[in-house]
C-alpha cells in the first residue's frame, strides 16, 4: 500500500508500525522484509486476518507475553551459521550464542504451549544442535570440555603443568630474592633502595637505576627459561587440539545451518504474529470481507485516538461508515470528520499489515494507495507554498500517484482560499475523483458539494437537538468535556439537501468567545435561513 | 602504615575495588596486579574487568610497554568479546553490555592465561558489569578503572585506590598537591540533613567554573549540593576556594581508601620513599608504592 510520509502519519500508520514492533531481531528482520499486502492479496490477507484472531482468542495474554519475551532474549544465529557455512573458524562465544538460540527454541516451545498456543504454530527446536554442543553445556554456559575430543585432557593436563612448573621457578628465583629483601616482590619488577640494598641480589637483572634506588627484575636462569619454552609449548599443543575440536563443532553447525536458519525465519514470523495478537486482543479485530465496490465498516476505531483518549480517562465512540466510491463528509467542528477520514485509512493500513481491522464488521477493498489531501505542512513554508498552494500542489500530487483502487482522504480542501472558487474546486475535484473509480471521502463545511458533484452525503450527527451549557463550561477542559458530552459522533446518510450543519456559534460560545460576538452572528445568521454560503453556491 | 594495600582496600568489607589513575602511566595496572597478586597469595582469584582497554602490551596511545594481566584458574572475567583468548579456551558464562570491541563476555578461567581486558565505555555499562561480576563471585572484583568514569560507583560500596605519580607532575611536591585536590574532589561528604545550612543550594548537572563564580559572587557559607563527586567540574584554586567557601555535600559519596605511588615516569625518576609520604600526609589516606614496597 503506498502512502506518503504525511498520510502515513495522519492515517495512524506509523503508529500502527510501532504498535506491531517485534520484541526481538529475528522479528525485526522479518519485518523489515516482509511485503505488505496489496489489491491482489485478498485471499492471503483474510486467511491472515483469521489466524491472528483465531489466536488471540486461544492463546492467554499474559502467555503470550511471556512468549514474546523469550523471543525479545534469543540471540541470533544466522551470521555465525553464515561464517561457519563458509568455513570460517568458530570461537566459543559462537558456540555459546548457537547454545542459547537452541535454549531460546525451547523456552519459546514451552512458552507457546504454556500459553495455549495450538500444536500447528508450535515454535521449531534444534535438538541435533543441542546434542552437537551438549558436552560443554551446563545451566546456560559453554566450556570446549574435554570430552569433546580424546587427547585434550591429556594436553591441558601437560600444559598445567609445565605452568605450574614455571610458577615453582620464579617462586625460587624470587625466594633467593627475597630473603634479602625481607618480601617476595608482587609484580614482575620491583624497587630496591641503594641504602637498603647496597649490593645487588642474584638472579636479578636491573631494569632502571637512578642514585638512590634501582628498579630490578627476576633473571631468568636456564632451568627457568626451560621451563618457559616448556609451559610455551604445552600451549601450542592445546591450542592445536582445541581448535580441532572447534572445526569439528563448526562443521556440526555447518550442517545444521538449513535447520538454524528455517529456526530463525520461523521465530522471526512468530514474533510478527504474536505482535499482531498483542495488538488484537487489545483493541479487538474482525475477518474482513473483501469487496470491490464498497468500503464499509461498523463500530470501527482509530486505535491512535482511542488509545491517547483511554490514557486521558475518556470515552471513545466507534463509527460506522458505508462508502461506494465517493462521498462527501459534514458535520460540526470538533465532531470527528478527520477522525473519521483517519479511521479509513487506519483499517486500511491494518489489512496491508495483516492485522484484523478493529471494528465489529468490515467489507472493503484491499487498496493500492492512500492520500491523505488538506491541511498545512510545515514542508510548505519552506518551499514558500501557501497553506491552498501547499493543498493543491498535494492534492496533484496525490492524484498522479494513487495506485487503483486508490483511497483518498480530503479534509476540508480549500478552506483557506475565497469559499465561492474554493467550493467550485472541491466540487470539481469530487467529479473527479468519483470518474477515476476511487474510493473518496471527502470532509468539508461547503454546502451542497455531494448534491452538485452527484455522489453521497454522509455526516456527523453532531449536536442536533442536544444543547450545550456554555455557563457549565468553566475552563477549557470543562468546555471540551461538555463538547464530547453533547456530541453525537456517529455517521449518518444524508437524504435530498441539507445544508452542512458546523455548530459553529454553539461551540464558539461554549469555548469562551464574548457572549456579544457571538449573539450578534447569531442575527446575523437568523437572517441568512439557508446559511451564509447558500450564495457562494449559487454563485459557483 | 601497617598492613597491604588489599587490607586498606577491603578494610570497609567492600567486594569491588577500582584503581583510577591521575594520569596516564602512574601505575594504574601494575597496582591493579599487585592487588591481585596480594589475593592470590590469600587463596582469592577474585573477579577482574576494566574500564576502557587494559593488559595490551604497549599503550595505544604512546606505544610505552605496559603491564600485562596474567589471570589464574578459577578467576572470573569481563571482557569484550574481541578479546576472549582463543587458547586455552574460557568457560563462557555469560554476555551483557556492549563495548567497542563487541559485547561484554562473562567467562571462568580454567588455566592460567595472559589476557588483554576491557570494559564498557559508558557508565551504565560498567555499572552492570560489576553487577554481575558480584552474581558471579562471592569474591572480591577488581576493575582497572579510569577517573572520569567512576560516576557509576557513587553511592555503592566499592572501594576506589588512587594511582598516581611522576607522569603526573614534575616534583614530589606537584605530585602531592594534585593527589590533594582530586581526593578532596573525590572524597566529597554525603548529605547531613541535620548540619545543613540551610536553603541547602541543590546543583542539578555538572558545577562548572561559571556555577562557582556566581556562588562566590552571591551565596557565600551555603550548603552545595551536586549529585555525586563526579559532578564537581572545577580543578585547583577554584575549587579550593568552593570548598573553603561553602560546605560541599553529595548526594551519592565515592568511597576513596587509598593512593599509590609510581616514582617512574615520563622521563623522572623521584624518590619512592619522599614521594610516599608527600602523598599520604597530603591525602591523609593510607598510601603505597608496590614496586617498593613502601607505604605510609
Amino acid at each position: 500500500m503506498r502512502c506518503d510520509p504525511r498520510t502515513a502519519d495522519r492515517i495512524g500508520a506509523n503508529w500502527l508500525r510501532t504498535a506491531l514492533a517485534p520484541a526481538g531481531d529475528f522479528g525485526r528482520r522479518a519485518e523489515d522484509t516482509a511485503r505488505p499486502f496489496g489489491p491482489e492479496d485478498g485471499a492471503a490477507a483474510q486467511a491472515r486476518c483469521a489466524q491472528i484472531l483465531e489466536l488471540a482468542k486461544k492463546l492467554d495474554r499474559d502467555g503470550a507475553a511471556h512468549v514474546r519475551s523469550a523471543l525479545r532474549r534469543a540471540p541470533d544465529p544466522v551470521e555465525i551459521v553464515s561464517r561457519a557455512h563458509a568455513g570460517d573458524a568458530l570461537d566459543d562465544v559462537d558456540f555459546f550464542e548457537i547454545g542459547r538460540f537452541a535454549d531460546a527454541l525451547e523456552a519459546t516451545a514451552r512458552a507457546w504451549d504454556a500459553a495455549g498456543g495450538p500444536a500447528l504454530g508450535r515454535p521449531p527446536l534444534a535438538r541435533e544442535i543441542s546434542t552437537l554442543l551438549a558436552r560443554g553445556r551446563e545451566a546456560g554456559t559453554f566450556y570446549l570440555a574435554d570430552s569433546f575430543a580424546a587427547g585434550l585432557a591429556a594436553e591441558r593436563s601437560a600444559y598445567a603443568a609445565a605452568a605450574a612448573e614455571v610458577v615453582r621457578e620464579r617462586a625460587r628465583l624470587a625466594g633467593a630474592v627475597a630473603l634479602p629483601l625481607a618480601s617476595a616482590p608482587d609484580g614482575e619488577e620491583f624497587i630496591v633502595m641503594r641504602d637498603v640494598l647496597p649490593t645487588l641480589p642474584p638472579a636479578v637483572r636491573v631494569v632502571r637505576e637512578t642514585p638512590a634506588y634501582r628498579v630490578l627484575a627476576l633473571e631468568l636462569d636456564g632451568a627457568a627459561l626451560a621451563a618457559a619454552a616448556r609451559r610455551d609449548a604445552a600451549l601450542t599443543r592445546v591450542a592445536r587440539a582445541e581448535e580441532l575440536v572447534r572445526r569439528e563443532l563448526a562443521a556440526g553447525v555447518a550442517d545444521q545451518g538449513p535447520t538454524l536458519l528455517a529456526a530463525a525465519a520461523a521465530l522471526g514470523e512468530l514474533d510478527r504474529t504474536l505482535a499482531r495478537v498483542a495488538f488484537t486482543q487489545q483493541w479487538g479485530g474482525c475477518v474482513p470481507t473483501f469487496t470491490a465496490g464498497s468500503f464499509a465498516f461498523s463500530a470501527a476505531s482509530f486505535v491512535p485516538l482511542r488509545a491517547a483518549l483511554s490514557d486521558a480517562g475518556l470515552p471513545y465512540t466507534p463509527i460506522s461508515i458505508d462508502l461506494h466510491g465517493v462521498a462527501v463528509l459534514t458535520g460540526p467542528n470538533m465532531g470527528g470528520k478527520s477522525a473519521a477520514l483517519a479511521t479509513c485509512g487506519f483499517l486500511a493500513a491494518c489489512l496491508a499489515n495483516g492485522v484484523p481491522p478493529p471494528a465489529e464488521r468490515a467489507a472493503l477493498p484491499l487498496v493500492g494507495s492512500v492520500a491523505w489531501i488538506g491541511g498545512e505542512d510545515a514542508a510548505d513554508r519552506v518551499r514558500l507554498l501557501s497553506a491552498f498552494g501547499g493543498e493543491v500542489v498535494r492534492a496533484r500530487e496525490a492524484l498522479a500517484n494513487a495506485v487503483e483502487p486508490a483511497l483518498l482522504l480530503v479534509d476540508e480542501f480549500a478552506r483557506t482560499t475565497g469559499p465561492r472558487e474554493g467550493r467550485a474546486l472541491l466540487v470539481a475535484l469530487v467529479e473527479a475523483l468519483a470518474r477515476r473509480g476511487s474510493f473518496a471521502l471527502v470532509a468539508t463545511h461547503f454546502d451542497g458539494v455531494a448534491r452538485d458533484a452527484g455522489v453521497d452525503h454522509l455526516a456527523i450527527a453532531g449536536l442536533g437537538r442536544r444543547s450545550l451549557d456554555a455557563h457549565a463550561a468553566r475552563d477549557i477542559h470543562a468546555a471540551l468535556d461538555a463538547v464530547a458530552k453533547a456530541m453525537d459522533y456517529r455517521i449518518v446518510a444524508v437524504d435530498g439537501e441539507s445544508a452542512a450543519q458546523s455548530d459553529a456559534l454553539a461551540l464558539a460560545g461554549l469555548l469562551g468567545l464574548d457572549d456579544a460576538i457571538v449573539e450578534r452572528a447569531a442575527e446575523l445568521f437568523a437572517g441568512c435561513p439557508a446559511g451564509p454560503f447558500a450564495h457562494a453556491a449559487e454563485d459557483a | 602504615m601497617s598492613g597491604t594495600l588489599l587490607d586498606a582496600a577491603l578494610a570497609g568489607g567492600t567486594r569491588t575495588i577500582v584503581v583510577v589513575g591521575t594520569a596516564k602511566n602512574v601505575g594504574k595496572t601494575v597496582t591493579f596486579n599487585a592487588l591481585r597478586a596480594q589475593a592470590l597469595r590469600r587463596g582469592i582469584v577474585g573477579a577482574i574487568t576494566s574500564i576502557g582497554r587494559d593488559g595490551e602490551a604497549s599503550d595505544a596511545l604512546d606505544g610505552s610497554h605496559k603491564p600485562g594481566v596474567r589471570v589464574q584458574p578459577g578467576t572470573i572475567i569481563a571482557l569484550p568479546r574481541e578479546l576472549v583468548p582463543r587458547s586455552p579456551a574460557l568457560h563462557i558464562l555469560d554476555r551483557g553490555e556492549s563495548s567497542a570491541l563487541g559485547p561484554m563476555i562473562f567467562a571462568r578461567a580454567r588455566f592460567a592465561a595472559d589476557c588483554e581486558i576491557g570494559g564498557p565505555p559508558t557508565a551504565r555499562g560498567v555499572r552492570a558489569t560489576i553487577d554481575r561480576l558480584r552474581e558471579l563471585t562471592s569474591e572480591p572484583t577488581f576493575v582497572d578503572g579510569a577517573i572520569d568514569r567512576i560516576a557509576p560507583l557513587a553511592g555503592g560500596d566499592d572501594a576506589i585506590v588512587l594511582a598516581t605519580g611522576a607522569a603526573s607532575a614534575g616534583s614530589v611536591a606537584a605530585i602531592a598537591e594534585l593527589a590533594r585536590s582530586t581526593i578532596a574532589r573525590l572524597r566529597l561528604p554525603g548529605r547531613d540533613p541535620g548540619r545543613e545550612r540551610a536553603p541547602a543550594i541543590v546543583v542539578t548537572g555538572a558545577l562548572d567554573a561559571r556555577d562557582a563564580q556566581e556562588l562566590l559572587a552571591t551565596r557565600p557559607a551555603a550548603t552545595v549540593v551536586v549529585a555525586d563527586p563526579t559532578r564537581i567540574a572545577v580543578r585547583g584554586r577554584l575549587f579550593d576556594a568552593l570548598a573553603a567557601a561553602f560546605d560541599l555535600r553529595c548526594e551519592r559519596p565515592l568511597r576513596v581508601v587509598a593512593c599509590t605511588t609510581s616514582s617512574a615516569g615520563a622521563g623522572r625518576a623521584l624518590d619512592p620513599r619522599a614521594l610516599v609520604h608527600a602523598v599520604a600526609a597530603a591525602t591523609q589516606l593510607p598510601t603505597f608504592d608496590v614496586v617498593a614496597g613502601i607505604s605510609a
